[in-house]
């Protein structure tokens, strides 16, 4: 199986990521609930991993580093904290539902800085119209769509010149591009810990800067005698027993893009969309959205003839795994004229491979072929 | 053993890291219940020896601590200053 489908998560991991893992529910307990062994043990890697989440992405200090189930759990806690009903918030034209929704559920105005695809100018303008009065900015670093990387230093600093204060989701870019809090200025910084960071499903990041409200409330191994949640970070955030065998798979997946680096990441699947570009161009029929420059290694296109989940089942069935329709983003989709019927997604990641493409591009040419 | 206490694991842990890096054993433990006024508390055990040091590398690193105490060697604890 070829297994293009790696903005939703990534499914090749580093073999150290599930040995990690092992050794975690073999040796580990909950950190903050003992003073044994094992309690220690789990506590060593959850600081482990903290401190090197807070180096990579330049958070203020481990501290700061709350761990969630996955990047929509850590985007609701920074809306919850900054956001009122009513509350304007600017966001992208191409958020993810997992902003859009808890906005909506809070009773926020929403106000989104539609922009053409694969534009950062016209986005930049956009913001610029937007900000001044707002209580928030949300933005997305690079559509979960289309690979469309947002201008978010450029957003940021429009924020800071306006006293907004700017929530970064890196869902799709953890791990891939260089994300940068302190330069952003950022109050919080979502992501998830299984895309990009090559760590397992149930793993989330919320880097958080001075204050933080918690959206549960429970037991954290500290304070228990007080019944309000303690205020301080991480454990304001942090109610009930960690993700502790996912934490460790996170701090491997972590280490292993250290390693390989980012750069050599984000070109590697950029080459490969570039790839899967060329071997597409020039089919009837087949629109392929794409850009030189403003995109990462997520690819869209939709065909005239045959619709995205058809063509998304054909590719299944002939073991290429990609996603199809609106990828939760109904927001971009109308942004870049796709509502209707959505696209099919190619989402590349650091263990796919060139012969993989070809096989790929050849399957979907195949079946547009058959189709008409 | 010297007692610095610390608002939560994690506080323990930055602590406990930057003595060591220092070259101060520093051991994260759970507090004596004695000295915790709200239940469940961590902290940071060092040498009375190196006491003073530790603390002016936590100040250096901008690491907050809590009270501060001294184990008797009969048992109890002193509160000491900073």
């Amino acid at each position: 199986m070829i297994y293009l489908d790696n903005a939703a998560t990534s499914l090749l991991k580093p073999p150290e990521v599930a040995k990690a893992m092992t050794t975690a529910m073999r040796t580990m307990a909950s950190p903050g609930r003992g003073g044994h062994e094992p309690a220690a043990k789990a506590a060593d890697t959850a600081f482990r991993c903290r401190e090197e989440l807070s180096e990579f992405f330049r958070a203020p200090g481990p501290e700061h580093v709350a761990f969630t189930m996955n990047a929509t759990h850590a985007v609701n806690i920074a809306i919850a904290t900054l956001v009122k009903p009513g509350d304007r918030v600017v966001i992208s034209g191409y958020e993810h539902n997992a902003v859009t929704r808890p906005l909506h559920m809070l009773g926020a105005e929403t106000d989104a800085a539609v922009s053409p695809l694969f534009e950062p100018e016209a986005a930049i303008e956009a913001f610029r119209k937007r900000l001044p009065g707002a209580k928030c900015c949300v933005c997305t670093h690079v559509s979960n769509v289309f690979g469309f990387i947002l201008p978010v230093e450029e957003i940021a600093a429009m924020c800071r010149e306006y006293g907004v204060s700017f929530v970064l989701d890196a869902s799709q870019s953890a791990g891939v591009l260089n994300v940068d809090m302190e330069a952003l200025g950022a109050e919080f910084v979502a992501m998830p810990g299984h895309k990009g960071l090559l760590g397992p499903q149930g793993t989330g990041v919320l880097l958080c800067r001075d204050r933080a409200r918690p959206i549960m409330a429970g037991g954290t191994g500290s304070e228990s005698r007080n019944q309000a949640m303690p205020e301080t970070l991480p454990d304001a955030l942090e109610a009930g027993t960690h993700n502790i065998p996912g934490i460790a798979g996170l701090l491997a997946g972590l280490r292993y893009v250290k390693r390989r680096g980012l750069e050599s990441i984000d070109a590697h699947e950029r080459k490969l969309k570039g790839l899967m570009c060329r071997k597409l161009a020039g089919i009837s029929g087949l629109e392929v959205f794409s850009s030189p420059t403003a995109q990462s290694g997520v690819l869209s296109v939709r065909s005239g003839k045959l619709g995205s989940e058809e063509i998304a089942a054909a590719l299944g069935a002939r073991g290429v795994a990609v996603r199809a329709g609106l990828h939760c983003a109904p927001l971009a989709h109308q942004s870049a004229g796709t509502l209707e019927g959505g696209t099919v997604r190619f989402s590349f990641s650091p263990f796919n491979n060139a012969a993989e493409i070809d096989r790929a591009a050849a399957e979907l040419v195949r079946i547009l072929k058959m189709s008409s | 053993m010297n007692i610095i206490m610390c608002r939560s694991l994690t506080y323990a842990q930055r602590a406990s890291s930057a003595l060591e890096r220092a070259g101060i054993t520093a051991t994260i433990s759970r507090a004596p219940q004695e000295l915790t006024n709200r239940g469940c508390g961590y902290c940071v055990k060092v040498s009375p020896r190196r006491f003073r040091e530790a603390l002016d590398i936590l100040a250096r690193a901008g690491i907050p601590h809590g009270r501060l105490f001294r184990a008797e060697p009969g048992g109890g604890y002193t509160e000491v200053a900073g």
